[in-house]
Protein backbone atom coordinates (compact mmCIF):
# COMPACT_ATOMS: atom_id res chain seq x y z
CA UNK A 1 0.00 0.00 0.00
CA UNK A 2 3.11 2.28 0.16
CA UNK A 3 3.75 2.52 -2.99
CA UNK A 4 0.48 3.35 -3.85
CA UNK A 5 0.57 6.43 -1.77
CA UNK A 6 3.99 7.05 -3.42
CA UNK A 7 2.14 6.84 -6.33
CA UNK A 8 -0.42 9.14 -5.47
CA UNK A 9 -0.65 13.26 -5.32
CA UNK A 10 -0.21 14.42 -2.17
CA UNK A 11 -3.56 17.08 -3.14
CA UNK A 12 -5.38 13.79 -3.81
CA UNK A 13 -4.20 11.82 -0.45
CA UNK A 14 -5.94 14.95 0.94
CA UNK A 15 -8.95 14.98 -0.33
CA UNK A 16 -9.19 11.29 0.25
CA UNK A 17 -8.98 11.96 3.75
CA UNK A 18 -11.06 14.98 3.92
CA UNK A 19 -13.81 12.93 2.03
CA UNK A 20 -13.67 10.04 4.77
CA UNK A 21 -13.75 12.38 7.61
CA UNK A 22 -16.83 13.98 5.70
CA UNK A 23 -18.59 10.57 5.32
CA UNK A 24 -17.65 9.29 9.01
CA UNK A 25 -18.63 12.48 10.69
CA UNK A 26 -22.02 13.81 8.60
CA UNK A 27 -23.38 10.38 7.91
CA UNK A 28 -21.95 7.20 9.43
CA UNK A 29 -21.71 8.01 13.01
CA UNK A 30 -25.14 10.03 12.77
CA UNK A 31 -26.69 6.95 11.26
CA UNK A 32 -25.25 4.78 13.68
CA UNK A 33 -26.31 6.79 16.55
CA UNK A 34 -29.55 6.70 15.77
CA UNK A 35 -30.05 3.07 14.60
CA UNK A 36 -28.81 2.19 18.12
CA UNK A 37 -30.84 4.60 19.87
CA UNK A 38 -33.90 3.29 17.96
CA UNK A 39 -32.18 -0.68 18.80
CA UNK A 40 -32.27 0.53 22.59
CA UNK A 41 -35.46 2.04 22.38
CA UNK A 42 -37.01 -0.63 20.50
CA UNK A 43 -35.74 -3.37 23.01
CA UNK A 44 -36.86 -1.65 26.31
CA UNK A 45 -40.21 -1.64 24.28
CA UNK A 46 -39.92 -5.76 23.57
CA UNK A 47 -39.06 -6.11 26.97
CA UNK A 48 -41.80 -4.30 28.33
CA UNK A 49 -44.44 -6.04 25.98
CA UNK A 50 -43.16 -9.85 26.68
CA UNK A 51 -41.63 -9.70 29.64
CA UNK A 52 -43.68 -7.30 31.93
CA UNK A 53 -42.15 -4.77 33.79
CA UNK A 54 -42.03 -4.77 37.35
CA UNK A 55 -44.04 -1.45 38.16
CA UNK A 56 -43.13 -1.09 41.92
CA UNK B 1 -18.12 -0.46 -3.75
CA UNK B 2 -15.42 0.94 -4.74
CA UNK B 3 -15.86 4.72 -3.07
CA UNK B 4 -16.46 2.60 -0.18
CA UNK B 5 -13.31 0.47 -0.21
CA UNK B 6 -11.13 3.80 -1.16
CA UNK B 7 -12.48 5.40 2.49
CA UNK B 8 -12.18 2.38 4.61
CA UNK B 9 -8.23 2.69 3.41
CA UNK B 10 -8.00 6.19 3.99
CA UNK B 11 -9.65 5.43 7.21
CA UNK B 12 -7.35 2.75 8.13
CA UNK B 13 -4.17 4.91 8.45
CA UNK B 14 -2.98 7.86 9.90
CA UNK B 15 -3.83 10.78 8.38
CA UNK B 16 -1.30 11.98 6.52
CA UNK B 17 -2.43 15.72 5.94
CA UNK B 18 -5.40 16.61 7.53
CA UNK B 19 -3.72 17.70 11.80
CA UNK B 20 -4.98 15.83 14.40
CA UNK B 21 -6.14 19.31 15.54
CA UNK B 22 -8.45 19.26 12.62
CA UNK B 23 -10.20 16.12 13.22
CA UNK B 24 -10.69 16.19 16.56
CA UNK B 25 -12.10 19.34 16.70
CA UNK B 26 -14.38 18.85 13.75
CA UNK B 27 -15.22 15.39 15.28
CA UNK B 28 -16.21 17.50 18.92
CA UNK B 29 -18.53 20.22 16.94
CA UNK B 30 -19.88 17.35 14.80
CA UNK B 31 -20.91 15.83 17.93
CA UNK B 32 -22.54 19.02 19.86
CA UNK B 33 -24.40 20.20 16.55
CA UNK B 34 -25.71 16.32 16.37
CA UNK B 35 -26.61 16.16 19.84
CA UNK B 36 -28.85 18.93 19.33
CA UNK B 37 -30.18 18.32 16.33
CA UNK B 38 -31.07 14.84 17.79
CA UNK B 39 -32.48 16.47 20.98
CA UNK B 40 -34.33 18.98 18.94
CA UNK B 41 -35.94 16.80 16.69
CA UNK B 42 -36.79 14.35 19.51
CA UNK B 43 -38.75 17.96 20.86
CA UNK B 44 -40.20 18.31 18.12
CA UNK B 45 -41.77 14.93 18.50
CA UNK B 46 -43.39 15.83 21.91
CA UNK B 47 -45.12 18.72 20.65
CA UNK B 48 -48.97 18.99 20.69
CA UNK B 49 -48.31 20.28 17.60
CA UNK B 50 -46.83 17.53 15.71
CA UNK B 51 -49.61 14.90 17.56
CA UNK B 52 -52.26 16.74 16.09
CA UNK B 53 -50.83 17.33 12.78
CA UNK B 54 -52.59 13.71 12.38
CA UNK B 55 -56.49 13.99 11.68
CA UNK B 56 -57.73 11.54 13.58
CA UNK B 57 -55.68 12.89 16.82
CA UNK B 58 -57.01 16.31 16.20
CA UNK B 59 -60.73 15.74 15.74
CA UNK B 60 -61.28 13.29 18.33
CA UNK B 61 -59.03 13.15 21.38
CA UNK B 62 -57.90 16.96 21.15
CA UNK B 63 -61.80 18.40 20.93
CA UNK B 64 -62.14 16.03 23.91
CA UNK B 65 -60.04 17.18 25.95
CA UNK B 66 -61.02 20.66 25.02
CA UNK B 67 -64.17 19.45 27.12
CA UNK B 68 -62.09 18.96 30.24
CA UNK B 69 -60.60 20.64 33.52
CA UNK B 70 -56.86 19.63 31.83
CA UNK B 71 -57.49 21.83 29.09
CA UNK B 72 -58.54 25.11 30.50
CA UNK B 73 -58.81 25.45 34.82
CA UNK B 74 -58.75 28.44 37.23
CA UNK B 75 -54.89 28.07 37.78
CA UNK B 76 -54.16 28.60 33.93
CA UNK B 77 -52.21 25.21 33.78
CA UNK B 78 -52.81 22.73 31.03
CA UNK B 79 -51.93 19.65 30.32
CA UNK B 80 -50.34 18.55 26.67
CA UNK B 81 -51.07 15.77 24.76
CA UNK B 82 -47.35 14.32 25.39
CA UNK B 83 -47.44 15.57 29.13
CA UNK B 84 -49.40 12.00 29.75
CA UNK B 85 -48.85 9.97 26.67
CA UNK B 86 -44.95 10.12 26.71
CA UNK B 87 -43.17 9.20 29.52
CA UNK B 88 -40.56 11.97 30.90
CA UNK B 89 -37.76 9.88 31.77
CA UNK B 90 -35.21 9.54 28.39
CA UNK B 91 -35.03 5.79 28.59
CA UNK B 92 -38.48 5.08 28.69
CA UNK B 93 -39.28 8.11 26.48
CA UNK B 94 -37.35 6.46 23.32
CA UNK B 95 -39.17 2.74 24.15
CA UNK B 96 -42.20 4.37 23.76
CA UNK B 97 -41.35 6.90 20.87
CA UNK B 98 -40.50 3.44 18.75
CA UNK B 99 -43.78 1.87 19.77
CA UNK B 100 -45.37 4.86 18.59
CA UNK B 101 -44.11 3.94 15.07
CA UNK B 102 -47.11 1.37 15.47
CA UNK B 103 -49.32 4.95 15.13
CA UNK B 104 -47.28 5.11 11.80
CA UNK B 105 -48.93 2.28 10.34
CA UNK B 106 -52.61 3.10 11.50
CA UNK B 107 -52.23 6.40 10.33
CA UNK B 108 -50.93 4.36 6.85
CA UNK B 109 -53.63 1.97 6.83
CA UNK B 110 -56.15 4.59 7.92
CA UNK B 111 -57.29 2.39 10.90
CA UNK B 112 -59.09 5.11 12.60
CA UNK B 113 -59.49 8.05 9.83
CA UNK B 114 -63.12 8.70 10.41
CA UNK B 115 -65.35 8.86 13.17
CA UNK B 116 -67.15 5.70 13.05
CA UNK B 117 -64.07 3.75 12.83
CA UNK B 118 -62.35 5.65 15.50
CA UNK B 119 -65.63 4.74 17.97
CA UNK B 120 -64.93 1.55 17.20
CA UNK B 121 -61.69 1.12 18.51
CA UNK B 122 -61.78 3.33 21.35
CA UNK B 123 -62.00 0.87 23.88
CA UNK B 124 -59.23 -1.17 22.26
CA UNK B 125 -57.23 1.84 22.20
CA UNK B 126 -58.23 2.84 25.85
CA UNK B 127 -57.34 -0.21 27.24
CA UNK B 128 -54.19 -0.14 26.02
CA UNK B 129 -53.44 3.57 27.45
CA UNK B 130 -54.72 2.30 30.92
CA UNK B 131 -52.69 -0.76 30.71
CA UNK B 132 -49.74 1.60 30.10
CA UNK B 133 -51.16 4.05 33.29
CA UNK B 134 -51.23 1.27 34.93
CA UNK B 135 -48.00 -0.23 34.40
CA UNK B 136 -46.40 2.86 36.38
CA UNK B 137 -48.78 3.44 38.44
CA UNK B 138 -50.20 6.66 36.84
CA UNK B 139 -46.35 8.30 36.45
CA UNK B 140 -47.91 10.40 34.15
CA UNK B 141 -50.68 11.64 36.44
CA UNK B 142 -48.32 11.57 39.38
CA UNK B 143 -45.92 14.12 37.58
CA UNK B 144 -47.92 16.86 38.52
CA UNK B 145 -50.38 15.31 41.62
CA UNK B 146 -48.97 14.37 44.05
CA UNK B 147 -50.62 13.16 47.00
CA UNK B 148 -48.24 14.58 49.41
CA UNK B 149 -49.54 17.75 48.22
CA UNK B 150 -52.87 17.37 48.28
CA UNK B 151 -54.96 19.22 51.23
CA UNK B 152 -57.29 16.99 52.69
CA UNK B 153 -59.02 20.11 54.11
CA UNK B 154 -60.61 21.37 50.86
CA UNK B 155 -61.96 17.75 50.14
CA UNK B 156 -65.20 16.48 50.85
CA UNK B 157 -65.47 14.29 53.05
CA UNK B 158 -65.73 10.77 51.32
CA UNK B 159 -63.30 12.26 48.81
CA UNK B 160 -60.68 12.62 51.52
CA UNK B 161 -61.71 8.96 52.56
CA UNK B 162 -61.26 7.26 49.36
CA UNK B 163 -58.22 9.77 48.37
CA UNK B 164 -56.19 9.00 51.92
CA UNK B 165 -56.34 5.22 51.28
CA UNK B 166 -55.66 5.43 47.93
CA UNK B 167 -52.21 8.04 49.16
CA UNK B 168 -51.73 5.13 51.25
CA UNK B 169 -50.62 2.39 49.11
CA UNK B 170 -49.57 5.25 45.93
CA UNK B 171 -52.36 4.10 43.85
CA UNK B 172 -52.54 3.78 40.42
CA UNK B 173 -54.54 7.66 39.62
CA UNK B 174 -56.77 6.01 36.61
CA UNK B 175 -57.77 2.72 38.80
CA UNK B 176 -60.70 5.30 39.55
CA UNK B 177 -60.39 7.97 37.38
CA UNK B 178 -60.70 6.83 33.47
CA UNK B 179 -62.45 9.14 31.10
CA UNK B 180 -61.26 12.36 32.77
CA UNK B 181 -59.16 13.70 29.86
CA UNK B 182 -61.08 11.87 26.98
CA UNK B 183 -64.69 10.55 26.66
CA UNK B 184 -65.31 7.29 27.93
CA UNK B 185 -65.55 4.17 25.97
CA UNK B 186 -68.72 2.67 25.83
CA UNK B 187 -68.23 -0.15 28.63
CA UNK B 188 -71.85 -1.60 28.70
CA UNK B 189 -72.42 -2.43 24.89
CA UNK B 190 -69.13 -3.62 23.87
CA UNK B 191 -67.95 -7.13 24.05
CA UNK B 192 -65.06 -7.49 26.69
CA UNK B 193 -61.88 -7.17 24.15
CA UNK B 194 -59.28 -7.86 27.15
CA UNK B 195 -61.31 -11.11 28.39
CA UNK B 196 -61.18 -11.88 24.21
CA UNK B 197 -57.34 -11.41 23.81
CA UNK B 198 -56.77 -13.50 26.96
CA UNK B 199 -59.20 -16.07 26.99
CA UNK B 200 -59.29 -16.09 22.72
CA UNK B 201 -62.31 -16.57 20.87
CA UNK B 202 -62.65 -20.29 21.16
CA UNK B 203 -61.43 -23.66 19.40
CA UNK B 204 -61.02 -23.94 15.97
CA UNK B 205 -63.04 -27.38 15.55
CA UNK B 206 -65.70 -28.65 17.82
CA UNK B 207 -66.04 -32.41 18.49
CA UNK B 208 -69.47 -34.05 18.31
CA UNK B 209 -69.94 -35.40 21.84
CA UNK B 210 -67.58 -33.16 23.66
CA UNK B 211 -68.03 -30.61 26.37
CA UNK B 212 -67.35 -27.25 26.67
CA UNK B 213 -67.46 -23.81 27.82
CA UNK B 214 -68.78 -20.49 26.91
CA UNK B 215 -66.31 -17.88 26.88
CA UNK B 216 -68.92 -15.07 26.25
CA UNK B 217 -72.46 -14.28 26.54
CA UNK B 218 -74.11 -16.05 23.16
CA UNK B 219 -76.90 -15.85 21.43
CA UNK B 220 -79.43 -18.79 21.13
CA UNK B 221 -81.08 -19.78 17.99
CA UNK B 222 -84.52 -21.57 17.45
CA UNK B 223 -82.65 -23.65 14.63
CA UNK B 224 -79.45 -23.60 12.55
CA UNK B 225 -80.26 -21.06 9.88
CA UNK B 226 -82.89 -18.22 11.43
CA UNK B 227 -82.16 -15.17 13.24
CA UNK B 228 -84.92 -15.29 15.56
CA UNK B 229 -83.16 -15.24 19.03
CA UNK B 230 -84.20 -18.12 21.56
CA UNK B 231 -82.74 -16.39 24.28
CA UNK B 232 -79.13 -15.85 25.95
CA UNK B 233 -76.39 -18.56 26.81
CA UNK B 234 -74.47 -17.39 29.50
CA UNK B 235 -70.55 -16.98 30.05
CA UNK B 236 -68.41 -19.72 31.39
CA UNK B 237 -71.47 -22.34 31.33
CA UNK B 238 -71.03 -26.30 30.19
CA UNK B 239 -72.04 -26.88 27.30
CA UNK B 240 -72.40 -30.68 24.93
CA UNK B 241 -72.00 -30.55 21.31
CA UNK B 242 -74.49 -32.43 20.18
CA UNK B 243 -74.29 -31.45 16.10
CA UNK B 244 -72.54 -28.73 14.09
CA UNK B 245 -73.87 -27.15 11.09
CA UNK B 246 -72.35 -24.11 8.81
CA UNK B 247 -71.57 -21.31 11.40
CA UNK B 248 -73.68 -22.74 14.33
CA UNK B 249 -73.84 -25.78 16.69
CA UNK B 250 -76.77 -28.02 18.24
CA UNK B 251 -75.58 -27.75 22.31
CA UNK B 252 -77.03 -29.19 25.48
CA UNK B 253 -77.30 -27.17 28.47
CA UNK B 254 -77.83 -29.30 31.35
CA UNK B 255 -79.09 -27.69 34.51
CA UNK B 256 -81.94 -27.36 36.46
CA UNK B 257 -85.51 -24.95 36.92
CA UNK B 258 -87.74 -23.56 38.51
CA UNK B 259 -91.16 -24.54 38.04
CA UNK B 260 -92.75 -21.11 37.60
CA UNK B 261 -94.20 -19.43 34.73
CA UNK B 262 -93.02 -21.11 30.88
CA UNK B 263 -89.69 -22.63 33.30
CA UNK B 264 -87.29 -20.59 30.92
CA UNK B 265 -84.08 -19.92 32.94
CA UNK B 266 -81.84 -22.90 33.28
CA UNK B 267 -79.90 -22.78 36.58
CA UNK B 268 -76.19 -24.41 37.16
CA UNK B 269 -77.68 -26.74 39.93
CA UNK B 270 -80.75 -27.54 41.98
CA UNK B 271 -81.61 -24.34 44.55
CA UNK B 272 -79.25 -22.49 43.06
CA UNK B 273 -79.29 -18.98 41.52
CA UNK B 274 -76.33 -19.45 39.22
CA UNK B 275 -77.67 -18.23 35.92
CA UNK B 276 -76.29 -21.13 32.98
CA UNK B 277 -79.40 -19.96 30.16
CA UNK B 278 -82.25 -18.08 29.28
CA UNK B 279 -84.60 -18.83 27.07
CA UNK B 280 -87.26 -17.12 25.58
CA UNK B 281 -91.07 -18.01 26.29
CA UNK B 282 -91.10 -19.19 23.01
CA UNK B 283 -88.36 -21.72 22.75
CA UNK B 284 -88.92 -22.81 26.54
CA UNK B 285 -92.49 -23.97 25.64
CA UNK B 286 -91.14 -25.85 22.07
CA UNK B 287 -91.36 -29.11 21.16
CA UNK B 288 -88.52 -30.81 22.03
CA UNK B 289 -86.24 -28.11 22.91
CA UNK B 290 -86.79 -29.03 27.15
CA UNK B 291 -86.06 -32.40 27.66
CA UNK B 292 -87.27 -32.84 31.66
CA UNK B 293 -86.20 -35.44 34.12
CA UNK B 294 -86.80 -35.63 38.39
CA UNK B 295 -88.31 -33.31 40.35
CA UNK B 296 -87.33 -32.21 43.97
CA UNK B 297 -88.98 -29.11 46.30
CA UNK B 298 -86.57 -26.13 47.44
CA UNK B 299 -87.24 -26.52 51.38
CA UNK B 300 -85.85 -22.87 51.07
CA UNK B 301 -88.36 -21.82 49.17
CA UNK B 302 -90.93 -24.61 48.81
CA UNK B 303 -90.29 -24.01 45.01
CA UNK B 304 -90.33 -27.14 42.95
CA UNK B 305 -87.22 -27.25 40.77
CA UNK B 306 -86.61 -29.86 37.88
CA UNK B 307 -83.83 -31.16 36.40
CA UNK B 308 -83.71 -30.30 32.81
CA UNK B 309 -81.36 -30.55 29.58
CA UNK B 310 -82.04 -27.93 26.97
CA UNK B 311 -80.92 -28.75 23.35
CA UNK B 312 -80.58 -25.39 21.13
CA UNK B 313 -78.85 -23.88 18.35
CA UNK B 314 -76.06 -20.91 19.06
CA UNK B 315 -72.96 -19.75 17.26
CA UNK B 316 -69.36 -22.18 16.76
CA UNK B 317 -67.33 -19.45 18.25
CA UNK B 318 -66.67 -18.94 21.97
CA UNK B 319 -66.80 -22.29 22.76
CA UNK B 320 -63.47 -23.00 24.76
CA UNK B 321 -62.57 -26.73 26.12
CA UNK B 322 -60.70 -25.06 29.60
CA UNK B 323 -62.78 -23.25 32.00
CA UNK B 324 -59.67 -22.51 34.16
CA UNK B 325 -57.89 -19.08 31.77
CA UNK B 326 -62.24 -17.83 32.34
CA UNK B 327 -61.63 -18.27 36.54
CA UNK B 328 -58.32 -16.58 35.79
CA UNK B 329 -59.32 -13.61 34.43
CA UNK B 330 -62.47 -13.56 36.74
CA UNK B 331 -59.69 -13.62 39.39
CA UNK B 332 -57.69 -10.69 38.47
CA UNK B 333 -60.30 -8.83 37.41
CA UNK B 334 -62.24 -8.47 40.96
CA UNK B 335 -59.58 -9.09 42.68
CA UNK B 336 -58.01 -5.43 40.40
CA UNK B 337 -61.53 -3.84 40.05
CA UNK B 338 -63.14 -4.34 43.58
CA UNK B 339 -59.80 -3.65 45.86
CA UNK B 340 -59.57 -0.15 44.33
CA UNK B 341 -62.34 1.03 47.12
CA UNK B 342 -62.12 -1.57 49.91
CA UNK B 343 -60.39 -5.26 50.84
CA UNK B 344 -62.80 -7.36 48.95
CA UNK B 345 -64.13 -10.20 50.70
CA UNK B 346 -63.10 -13.55 49.56
CA UNK B 347 -64.89 -15.95 46.90
CA UNK B 348 -65.24 -18.09 50.13
CA UNK B 349 -67.23 -15.19 52.01
CA UNK B 350 -70.48 -15.47 51.03
CA UNK B 351 -72.74 -19.16 49.37
CA UNK B 352 -73.72 -18.83 45.69
CA UNK B 353 -77.33 -17.20 46.38
CA UNK B 354 -75.73 -14.21 48.55
CA UNK B 355 -73.17 -13.30 45.70
CA UNK B 356 -75.34 -12.05 43.31
CA UNK B 357 -77.04 -8.95 45.13
CA UNK B 358 -73.91 -7.92 46.46
CA UNK B 359 -71.78 -7.80 43.50
CA UNK B 360 -74.55 -5.98 41.79
CA UNK B 361 -75.00 -3.93 44.69
CA UNK B 362 -71.55 -2.54 43.98
CA UNK B 363 -70.96 -2.92 39.97
CA UNK B 364 -72.18 0.50 39.45
CA UNK B 365 -68.98 1.63 41.19
CA UNK B 366 -66.72 0.05 38.46
CA UNK B 367 -66.33 0.12 34.93
CA UNK B 368 -67.25 -3.47 33.81
CA UNK B 369 -68.91 -4.72 30.64
CA UNK B 370 -71.86 -6.84 30.54
CA UNK B 371 -69.74 -10.05 29.54
CA UNK B 372 -67.15 -9.29 32.51
CA UNK B 373 -69.89 -8.76 34.41
CA UNK B 374 -71.42 -12.23 34.00
CA UNK B 375 -68.08 -13.84 34.22
CA UNK B 376 -67.41 -12.48 37.35
CA UNK B 377 -70.25 -12.84 39.54
CA UNK B 378 -70.31 -16.61 38.22
CA UNK B 379 -66.79 -17.07 39.22
CA UNK B 380 -67.66 -15.96 42.41
CA UNK B 381 -70.78 -17.85 42.73
CA UNK B 382 -69.04 -21.25 41.66
CA UNK B 383 -66.05 -20.37 43.99
CA UNK B 384 -68.38 -19.41 46.85
CA UNK B 385 -68.84 -21.04 50.55
CA UNK B 386 -71.60 -23.11 48.72
CA UNK B 387 -69.10 -24.97 46.44
CA UNK B 388 -65.64 -24.51 49.07
CA UNK B 389 -66.02 -25.74 51.96
CA UNK B 390 -63.02 -24.50 53.56
CA UNK B 391 -64.23 -21.03 54.80
CA UNK B 392 -66.14 -20.60 57.79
Amino acid sequence: MAEQDLATKPSQVKSKELKALGFIIFLLFPILTISGIGAYGFVIWMIQAFGGIVSH
Amino acid sequence: MKWFITIWRTLNKPAKYLTLGTISLSAFLMGIIFWGGFNTALEMTNTEAFCISCHSMESKPYQELQQTVHWSNHSGVRATCPDCHVPHNWTRKIARKMEASHDVWGWLLQTVNTDEKFEAKRLEMASREWKRFDRDDSLACKNCHDYASMKWESMSKLAQKQMKRAAEIDQSCVDCHKGIAHKLPDMGTSRAPELIAQVGSGESSLQVGGTYFTALTKPLYFNDTTDVEAGTLNIATKVTVLETQGDRVKVGIDGWRKKVGAGRVIYYDFGLNILSAQLSKEAALEEGVMEIFEQKEDPMTGLQWQRVEAKIWTEKDFLVKDLQPLWDYARETYSTSCSVCHTQPSEAHFDANTWPGMFQGMIAFVNMDQDTQALVQKYLQEHSSTFDKSAH
